[in-house]
Order: C-alpha cells, then structure tokens, then sequence
C-alpha cells in the first residue's frame, strides 16, 4: 500500500515535470520582437515626470488639460527661456523685403562659427542644395526633389539672382521657407540659423 | 507594260520610305523636346509646379488647352511684366491662383518654352516596371520564413521515412523469426513500457537531473534577459521605413532627430518636419497616381488638405509613436554629451567609418533598418563595459579634459586648489 502510493506520488511528479518542461519550450521558443519581454519592477522604470513625446494617462484628473499629450506648446503670452521673437517680419513678401534690408548677422565671421555653420548645413540644407550649395543635392540627384536653385547661378523665385541674397533674406528664407522648402524654425534655433546664413554666404561667393 | 509596274513600285517604294523616315524623324525630335523639356521643367518650374498635382502654382497637364501656345510663349518668360502691362488673360490667371506672383524667366527662350510645353503634354515618360524589382523589397523576409519552413519540412519527412523504415525492418524481422518457428513475445503497450522504466530508480535519476538541468538554465537565461530589450520592434502607427530616409535617400540622423546633439533627449519629430519634404513628395507613382496611403496618415493626423494645401486646426491629432529604447527613470542618459564631446572617442572605439554617423555606435546599422528595433542591450554592464575599454586619451581639443589636466598641473606645483576647480560650484552638487 506504502509502496503504491509512493508510485503514484512519482508519477504525478513525472508527470508535472513533462508539462514544466513543454511549458519551458513554448515560452523560450517565441521572443516575441513586438514585446518587451520579461519585466521585473516596471514601476522602477516609469518616471513620475512626464515622458517627453510620450502619451499621458487620460485618467489623470490633474493633467486633464494636457489631452493625453505631453509635448504641449507654451501658454499664451508667455515665452521660453532664450526665444528670439520674429514678429517684425512676418510671412510675407514685405516681410521678406524689411528682413532683407533691416537684418544683419549678428555673429562675427570667423572659423568656428563657419564650421559649425557647415556642419548644420550639411545637415539639414546639402540634401536638396548640395554641399556646394549648386542645387545638386543628393535627393535632387536621385530625382525624388527638383527645381532647387543653385546660389551661385540660379534666380530666386522673389526677383533678383540667389548670388544676390543678403543675409537677412536667408534668415527669413530658413525661417518661413518658400515654395516647395519648408519652415526650419523648428529644426535649428536662431544663432545656428545666423551660422547658417554665414557659410550659405560663402558659398554663395563659390568658396 | 512590264516598265510601268517596275517604275510604279519603284515610285511606292521611295515614297514609303521617305514617310517613314519623316514620321520616325518627327518623333524622335518630339521626343528630344520633351525630353529636353524634362530637364528644364525639373530644373525651373517643378519648385512651384507638379504636372497633376497642386502645388505652390497650379497643376500643369492640359496646360495647353486652357490656354493658347501664344499666350504661353509670352507669358512664361516674363509673367510678372504681362500682369504689370494689364494683360487681361494674365490678370485673370493671377487672381485666380491667389495672386501669387510667378517667377519671371527671361532666360527661356520660345525653343526652350516650346519644349517644356511638349513635355507637359506628353506628360512623364511611363519607366518600364521591372516585375522582380517591385517584388524584391517584400520578398526578402518571405524567402527566409519559407527556407525556416523548407528546412523543418524536411526534418519531419526524414523522420516519418525512419519511423516507417523501423517499423518495416521490424516486420521483416518477425516473419523470418516465425518462419524459423520461434515463439516471439508480443509487444508491450507504451503506457505500460513508459511506466515500467520510471519504476527504474537510475532512468528516474537521470531524468530529473536533465530537467533540473533544463529549467535551470531556461531560468537563467530568463533571468539575464529580463528588462533587456534588445530586438524589440514595436509596431508604429506609420510605417516608416529608416532604410529609405536615412539609407537611400541619405538623409543625415540629425535632420529629424536635431535633439541629439543639444539635450539628453534626441527627439521624435514632430510632423512639420515631416512636411518639410512631404509636401511635395507623395509617392504617386508607387500607388497608381494616388497618395501613399502612409504619407496621407499625416496629412491626416495634420488635418491638411493636399488639394487646397490647408491646414485645418481643428482636425489635428497627435502621432502616437511607440518609444523603442526605453530606459528605466533612475538611469540617466545624455545624448550631446556622447556625441559632441565624446564623438571622436567613440568612433574610435567603436570602429566607424568617417561615412557612417556617430549614432550607429549604439543605434546599430539604422540605414538598412526599414522597420526601427532596438540594436544594443542598454544595460548596465553594457554601458560600463564601454566607459571601461573606450581610450579617451589624447583628447586635444575637450574642454572638459582640459579642465583635468589644469587641475592636475596645479596639484603638481602645490599650489592652492579648490572644490571651485573641480566643478564644486555646479548647481548639481548641493541641489538635486
């Protein structure tokens, strides 16, 4: 009776084991790439700050007015910390002519604004204008853009030659965009914007 | 009689010929025009004008028959001056397109316009669809899944073969046994067989120290992995394809990612950025004229309309991107600090070629990625392992070093050094 009991109890053991071991397979077997896997103490991983570009949690009462959003833009009549206001010249063809006119860079020529200004401009102007600024940028290349001036050569949609766009035409150009070039003022705060203009300069005299 | 037929024939002959060659000259002219005509309009019009799309000015195909060849020849080169002149045809062209002003182009002369124009009509040439070519981007993951499928086929058909091949041989082996007339043994049931070897102490042994073997490792393994993400590849709300941007088009990380070398955080655009390029790139030609379905998620999520080119405030909704490196709150990470100051560093450690961005150090080979996953583990011992083998020295131009090594130059001499030097007036060190 001892004896078959004892049988019984292995058999059951044996028995769980298999399962165990089935169940193991199964569960190592399928990673699944969409998944983050096994998680020990999530809460340690979730800041109590909001997540930048990440939604909130609409269940919270308190941050009710953020719509389940966490990128927010500022209130009005206030401004962040460092904001250039552009007011003055606004979107329009006058605008672009007084910026033309009024606006000077305000950073001195020299080598280390230069090669920060070639650095943004590789960056987010030589895929449609070229590292030479020739209009020959790698997308106009292989077709998927087209009809970017060349600042040496080329005319400017707003009158004149691109050769003889001063600096604050640029400025307004990066900021607002035109034709088929958008708005930039999102991608490269202002000081960058005037390195920017600074090396578009350069090449605009071919160096 | 004979004579007649001959020189008729003659006659036939020539005469086709000659038209032949005038048709196929004609056509071939035609055909350099538009061509030429290509050229000129990608290189003048296309920034404003698409051939069946709005854009900045209005859609361009049947342009010829709104208005005539005379009227065009005058007014592309110089439109601007024919409103100035009151030109009625011209006002009311410019009124009807937002009175935004064309760009003059005195450069065009009527050879040029005339075969901008024959392009227009004839329209862009048709490129000859090579089937493999379309197939070959979805095939590839396909050709893998089958081979997977292939192999284990495979597998099961070789061991059905053996299982049927044992059994066979058993038979054969039965029927000369009997044939010799010696008793055989009938089979033991397997329920009975499977329970008599687990009566076995030794079988039983083993066969538990296999499966504290497995689940031991299995658990181990579990255990190393757990909160590791590596591979992980959430699906994104638009299929966004990182190959493409960023391998094909050649379009540099920080032109969408420009956080990365300003702040801890390298920043998911937002959809104006998208907008910077899709505006006017729609991927017609890949859906039959029609906008990508995933390029219009934003326009859609943007609440823009392509046909008006409006932006409608009220429709807006966010982009919902899943986040891929997730690292847990009490880890702080810096973007800038890794790829400004530590850029040259980095490279060398991590063996990149002067071709490829800092970022692939750790982001992995993000240009043939077409759909984002997590390429490093991001854990601890990964980070450490890095800050323990990556030669800084010889850091010429790090501010941060230099700061170092003016303190140590101080130590050195004796003189007074204080907590000021080695960063004790940072904000941080009492106020966090």
């Amino acid at each position: 009776m001892k004896g078959s009991t004892l049988a019984m109890n292995k058999n059951k053991f044996v028995y769980t084991a298999f399962l165990a071991i089935a169940f193991a397979a199964t569960v190592s077997a399928c990673k699944d790439k969409r998944s983050t896997g096994l998680e020990y103490a999530r809460n340690m991983y979730d800041a109590l700050a909001l997540n930048p570009d990440q939604p909130v949690d609409t269940a919270n009462k308190l941050l009710a007015s953020f719509k389940g959003q966490a990128a927010q833009t500022p209130p009005a009549n206030t401004k962040p910390v460092g904001f250039t206001e552009y007011d003055e010249f606004p979107n329009t063809k006058e605008g672009y002519e007084a910026a033309g006119v009024s606006m000077v860079n305000p950073l001195p020529v020299d080598t280390v604004n230069l090669a920060q200004g070639k650095h943004l401009f590789n960056v987010f102007c030589s895929p449609c204008h070229g590292e030479k600024g020739d209009g020959q940028g790698h997308l106009v290349k292989i077709e998927k853009f087209s009809g970017v001036p060349a600042y040496q050569t080329g005319a400017s949609s707003r009158g004149g030659n691109m050769v003889d766009l001063t600096a604050g035409k640029i400025y307004h150009t990066i900021t607002y965009g035109v034709n088929n070039m958008g708005s930039h003022a999102s991608q490269i705060t202002p000081t960058d914007r005037w390195k920017v203009v600074m090396y578009v300069q350069q090449l605009q005299k071919g160096q | 009689m004979r004579d007649i037929s001959m020189i008729l024939k003659s006659v036939w002959k020539s005469l086709f010929v000659f038209s032949a060659v005038t048709v196929m000259a004609v056509s071939t002219v035609s055909a350099q025009d538009a061509k030429e005509g290509r050229t000129l309009f990608r290189a003048k019009c296309s920034s404003c004008h698409a051939l069946d799309a709005k854009l900045v000015g209005p859609a361009l195909t049947g342009v010829s028959d709104r208005h005539s060849e005379e009227f065009l020849l005058k007014w592309i080169p110089n439109s601007q001056g024919m409103i100035a002149a009151g030109n009625p045809e011209a006002v009311k062209l410019f009124n009807e397109n937002g009175k935004v002003a064309m760009t003059s182009f005195p450069e065009l002369d009527e050879e040029k316009v005339k075969s901008i124009l024959a392009y227009i009509k004839e329209g862009e040439p048709k490129a000859a669809v090579d089937p493999s070519v379309v197939k070959a981007g979805g095939g590839e993951s396909g050709t893998s899944g089958l081979s997977i499928a292939g192999i284990v086929a495979i597998v099961l058909v070789g061991i059905l073969i053996l299982v049927i091949l044992g059994r066979a041989s058993k038979l054969l082996e039965r029927l000369i046994l009997q044939k010799q007339g010696i008793e055989i043994e009938e089979d033991v049931p397997l329920k009975v067989g499977v329970r008599k070897m687990f009566k076995n102490k030794k079988f039983v042994m083993f066969f538990i120290l296999c499966l504290v073997i497995a689940l031991g490792s299995w658990g181990w393994m579990g255990m190393w992995n757990t909160g590791v993400h590596t591979g992980y590849q959430p699906v994104q709300p638009i299929k966004f394809s990182h190959e493409l941007h960023a391998g094909i088009n050649q379009i540099d990380c920080q032109y969408c990612h420009n956080g990365a070398f300003k702040s801890k955080n390298a920043t998911i655009p937002s959809l104006n950025v998208c907008m910077n390029c899709h505006k006017a790139v729609q991927a017609r030609d890949n859906y039959d004229g029609e906008i990508s379905p995933e390029i219009k998620k934003i326009y859609n999520a943007l609440g823009y309309d392509p046909e008006t080119q409006q932006y409608d405030k009220s429709k807006e909704k966010p982009m919902e991107w899943v986040r891929v490196h997730n690292l847990p709150d009490f880890a702080y990470f810096n973007h800038s600090q890794h790829v400004v100051v530590a850029e040259d560093a980095i490279r060398k450690a991590k063996g990149l070629q002067p071709t490829e961005p800092v970022c692939f150090a750790c982001h992995g080979p993000v240009n043939t990625m077409e759909e984002i996953y997590q390429y490093s583990p991001l854990t601890m011992k990964w980070c450490i392992n890095c800050h323990k083998e990556t030669d800084i020295s010889g850091q010429k131009n790090n501010a941060f070093y230099a700061k170092v090594i003016e303190a140590h130059e101080k130590i050195k001499k004796g003189e007074k050094v204080t907590p000021a030097l080695l960063g004790g007036l940072e904000c941080g060190k009492c106020h966090y």
